[in-house]
């Protein structure tokens, strides 16, 4: 064995035991019905868990929410993040006890997060419903075609500051030199940002959407505090059905065959960003 | 070979020496018999795992009173949030050595837990106690605990619900469907709502719907045993649940639950609501959650007499390790004298012969209390019998919800919570 091999080698175990284990460990039960209440009658199905999953009309309904939760957030994440990255990079003074303050709420735990907008938007106990219904408007946050665009708002309010310092790191690495010759030529600032800014950003802007996006898929706590996937199903989101159906519900093989087609559309989504940002890479 | 036979004999003594060791160390847990002849000096620790609740912090506080009988049995108490509860005691039932040697059950699990053999039937045990009398337990409450002929839960507290109302307010006690509704419609005013309701998804819209259920004269299930909730009487019922919610409840409740409910009934922006029956002693406190409001508080059956029951029951792990002195503490706290004094320090009750116990029914909500309860515990019926409780108590709440939302009609969500229920209680 090469001496670069066996330098990765201890690498490879904390790998193989972290995350290769747990990774067969579920497919292996994916490919069963176990059931926690029904330990004694588990058996090998196959494939058939899979099917079952994809003949739910709960898990695409709970996808579709997610997706919808995902490009919502994604989106208002990035254009708020960018216009504050933007502002601080002017920023002259407090520069840093701002930076700071604007990062705090990234630093409470989601399932605090949650349950402090339980209570904020709550219409007997909240500040913002009380403050609202004093100049005249009546809202309710958690209505019907509402509750989920209350969960995207908080989603926002937790996790701009991230893009906020991806995007801030990125725009103080870009070259002064192609800002200088806008400039010089006399280019409005909106058409810098757009023909320089943007472009040169692009792969920042690139990893943050994808790193967001990853993470927004995996949203649980907001829904298990607040909503419980209500109305109806409307916030039921990918990972508090999958929540449901493996501990609530015990189901652990289908449960984990969720968790597997879900792992196999980001895998997928995910390999085709990255073919198309080396294509176009290589085009540049 | 003979190098191998060496071997495994020195594991052989190894082994020896570590279970000696282990059962030395264990020598304190006595645990002899499990038929129920318990005596005064059962030795052992049993570990509890309860929810975070006035009903736990009244049994800690009859300890004391139970190791005079027991001294030897040390009961420790662990509580915790409800969300918490199910998952902690299903790992435990799970492991060779336990986490917890004793639990409480909520309703939905027991078919579940009971099946699966995770707990310890409990028939021998009661019929070895002298003077026990599991009869006098409602009769409704011991059914939840039986499984396949089996008792494996002892009703700890009911969980039954009823009408809970403004007496200021109401002078006559709805005793039909459309009575509460035009009784909720006439109270309704901008400064207060009629009824606060709890339309959450899930458990609580079925909890609260139930009662209407059966006070529109419908069942939850039929007499072939499946779920029948695609009848005319559930269409009225989900009707009137809706027309109320529109035309009588507190705006924008429709994620509301228990905690929304109270503290409306209680800050008086509610005249009245579907709560649990043990609710009342609490609203009436004077210098509790009600303020002045205190004293001005009711309970009444549901109209048409029925409503929807919950309870915990105490349950003892097949696993567990120490079940004589797991009883030991079931018998002394779920006996005659244990309940009275129970009940009397302002638990739930769940005997039907404490209830018109004059030394019990002087204290906490009263005599006319007391004797309401005793109408709901007679005629009272959970969400769901047998398997999957919990996933089919869901799934019908999740209907509901939607319906009281505007996202489906209440034809479509009926036919939709019955095509399920009966999808998930299927073996």
């Amino acid at each position: 064995m090469s001496f670069r091999l066996r330098m990765m080698g201890p690498l490879i175990m904390i790998f193989l035991a972290a995350i290769g284990y747990p990774l067969l460990s579920s497919f292996a039960l994916s490919l069963t019905n176990y059931k926690i209440t029904q330990r004694n009658a588990t058996k090998f199905v196959g494939l058939a868990q899979y099917k079952d999953v994809l003949q739910d009309r709960s898990y695409w309904s709970s996808l579709t929410v997610t997706l919808i939760f995902i490009i919502t957030a994604v989106i208002l994440e990035l254009a708020i993040g960018l216009a504050i990255a933007m502002a601080l990079q002017n920023q002259k003074r407090f520069r840093n006890f701002t930076r700071s303050f604007l990062l705090t709420p990234m630093f409470v735990t989601p399932i605090a997060v949650g349950l402090m907008f339980r209570f904020l938007l709550n219409d007997q106990l909240g500040v913002i419903p009380a403050l609202l219904n004093k100049i005249g408007i009546n809202y309710d946050f958690f209505g019907p075609s509402r509750a989920i665009y209350s969960i995207v708002a908080i989603d926002v309010w937790q996790w701009t500051p991230f893009m906020v310092l991806l995007l801030l790191a990125g725009l103080e690495s870009l070259s002064k030199q192609p800002f200088e010759a806008a400039r010089v030529d006399g280019a409005s600032p909106f058409y810098t940002f757009r023909r320089v800014t943007l472009p040169m950003l692009a792969p920042i802007l690139t990893v943050a959407v994808l790193i967001r996006s990853l993470d927004a898929s995996k949203v649980f706590e907001y829904v298990y505090a607040i909503t419980r996937g209500g109305p109806g199903t409307q916030t039921q989101t990918i990972q508090y059905f999958t929540y449901k159906t493996g501990i609530q519900f015990y189901r652990l093989g289908q449960a984990s065959a969720m968790s597997y087609l879900l792992l196999l559309i980001v895998i997928s989504i995910v390999v085709v960003l990255f073919h198309r940002i080396e294509k176009v890479r290589a085009m540049e | 070979m003979r190098r191998i036979s060496s071997r495994n004999a020195i594991t052989a003594i190894f082994a020896i020496a570590v279970l000696s060791l282990v059962s030395a160390c264990s020598s304190s847990i006595k645990d002899t018999s499990a038929t129920g002849k318990i005596t005064a000096d059962t030795t052992g620790t049993v570990r509890v795992l309860m929810e975070g609740v006035p009903d736990t912090d009244v049994v800690k506080g009859l300890l004391a009173e139970f190791n005079k009988e027991y001294p030897k049995v040390d009961v420790m108490i662990e509580p915790i949030a409800y969300d918490q509860i199910r998952d902690k005691i299903v790992a435990s039932f799970q492991a060779s050595d336990p986490t917890y040697d004793l639990a409480i059950i909520d309703n939905p699990w027991m078919g579940d837990f009971a099946r699966a053999g995770f707990l310890k039937p409990l028939d021998d045990l009661i019929s070895a106690t002298s003077g026990y009398d599991y009869e006098d337990f409602a009769a409704p409450l011991r059914a939840i605990g039986e499984v396949d002929g089996k008792v494996y839960g002892v009703p700890f507290y009911n969980y039954g619900l009823g009408l809970i109302y403004r007496s200021d307010l109401i002078t006559t006690e709805p005793i039909t469907l459309d009575e509460l509704a035009a009784t909720a419609k006439k109270l309704n005013s901008s400064a207060r709502a009629g009824i606060a309701m709890q339309p959450q998804t899930g458990y609580k819209a079925f909890e609260e719907w139930g009662n209407y259920l059966f006070a529109a004269g419908g069942s939850i299930y039929g007499g072939d045993g499946k779920v029948h909730l695609n009848t005319l009487e559930a269409k009225k019922a989900l009707n009137t649940y809706i027309a109320m919610y529109k035309s009588s409840a507190p705006k924008n409740s429709l994620n509301w639950a228990f905690d929304e409910a109270l503290r409306s009934v209680s800050s008086g922006k509610s005249a009245m609501m579907v709560s649990y029956n043990w609710m009342l002693p609490t609203l009436n406190k004077v210098g509790g959650v009600s303020g002045d409001l205190a004293g001005k508080f009711k309970l009444a059956t549901m109209p048409g007499g029925k409503q929807v029951l919950g309870s915990w029951d105490w349950a003892i792990p097949a696993n567990s390790k120490v079940s004589d002195a797991a009883w030991a503490f079931i018998s002394w706290i779920t006996s005659k004298a244990g309940e009275a004094k129970r009940v009397s320090a302002g638990g739930a009750p769940a005997r039907i012969g404490v209830l018109s116990d004059p030394a019990v029914s002087s204290t906490g909500g009263g005599a006319d209390y007391y004797a309401t309860v005793t109408k709901i515990l007679a005629n009272a019926e959970p969400l769901c019998r047998g398997s999957n409780c919990d996933e089919m108590i869901t799934a019908v709440g999740t209907e509901l919800n939607a319906a009281v939302a505007g996202l489906k009609s209440v034809d479509k969500a009926l036919a939709s919570a019955e095509e399920q229920a009966n999808k998930i209680q299927t073996p």
